[in-house]
């Protein structure tokens, strides 16, 4: 069955009677695309779908505001972004072993996670991408595993596409770097 | 050799693979999870809503009583935690300072007196008994 078009999905929010429907819809259609996005940064399953739930709950409380200016799924993508930073943000502060990183603490939960799948060549990737700075790890994520277009990027992160170009060329460089000292 | 094997790694196709993985069925049940979710969030909005409008005027009131009363029972500890002088009004503090002042006065003047007199005394005695000494006369049959 095909999805609900954008502004389908908008118009029928409007609608009253028919915003569970609509919203229903957009869920359907985008659950997936944001839960990846949200799951690259966080990388715990658990909390992913704390923070995809936290997402669509703003999501539901703000849509009647969307105003048409952006893209339905940039909107998305921002609020699913900024979302699983601030969640990882919150998650610095209420550390419990605040002698160690969280990004140290993540990486060493990636090993043990039942729900990690990838060979031992995948969790040094992982490992290294979490060394990077989170904007800089957003940019690797978005342009290394879903090819996302530097001009989509710069309208869902509200960076100039030069910025962004120079930041994912830093993290490779790092990465690479990183890599090649294991 | 090794470094050019190694500067390709981003390379490989392998790497650009999804390592995650989700439990089964995880997207057909998370619409249903997040419908629950917002219903118990709006269900404790309404029920919060409900409670400010029908008991504003009662909370305001209740608000009123509370100042009130502990602005008055301060009022009252902090006077009872006074000394009993500062229980008098000042006017009356500075009439008592005046007749402890008129007390003193009085008791330095009786004083005063009594000793001018037991002064004269004294020395009126003295001269007598200079006279009868002098006259010869007994001094045993003056205290007779």
């Amino acid at each position: 069955m095909p999805h609900w078009e954008d502004s389908e999905i908008i118009k029928g929010f409007r609608v009253q009677g028919k915003q569970e429907k609509a919203f229903n819809e957009l869920v359907l259609k985008y659950q997936e695309r944001l839960y990846w996005q949200i799951r690259k940064i966080v990388l715990d399953h658990d909390d992913a779908d704390d923070v995809l739930q936290n997402t669509m709950v703003k999501v539901w409380k703000s849509l009647a505001n969307f105003r048409s200016e952006s893209e339905l799924y940039t909107w998305l993508y921002r609020i699913a972004t900024n979302e699983a930073l601030s969640f990882l943000k919150q998650k610095k502060k209420k550390s419990f072993a605040p002698w160690m990183d969280v990004e140290e603490q993540m990486a060493d939960r990636l090993e043990a996670d039942p729900w990690f799948e990838g060979d031992e060549i995948q969790l040094k990737l992982q490992e290294a991408i979490l060394k990077l700075p989170d904007k800089q790890r957003v940019v690797f994520n978005m342009k290394y595993f879903d090819q996302v277009k530097y001009e989509d990027m710069s309208k869902i992160l509200g960076t100039s596409v030069g910025a962004l170009k120079a930041s994912y060329h830093h993290a490779v460089k790092k990465i690479e770097s990183m890599l090649k000292d294991d | 050799m090794k470094m050019d094997r190694k500067q390709s790694y981003l390379q490989q196709d392998s790497l650009k693979s999804n390592p995650f993985g989700l439990p089964e069925g995880y997207f057909d049940s998370f619409p249903e999870r997040l419908q629950q979710r917002i219903r118990e969030e709006e269900s404790s909005r309404v029920a919060v809503r409900r409670i400010g409008t029908t008991t504003r005027w009662l909370a305001a009131a209740a608000a009123v009583l509370a100042t009130a009363l502990i602005t008055t029972s301060i009022i009252r500890l902090t006077n009872s935690d006074r000394g009993t002088d500062s229980r008098y009004p000042d006017m009356a503090i500075l009439e008592q300072l005046q007749v402890f002042d008129d007390d003193r006065y009085l008791y330095d003047l009786i004083e005063d007196n009594d000793a001018v007199n037991l002064n004269e005394d004294d020395a009126f005695a003295s001269q007598a008994i200079e006279y009868l000494a002098v006259n010869d006369v007994e001094m045993d049959l003056i205290f007779e």
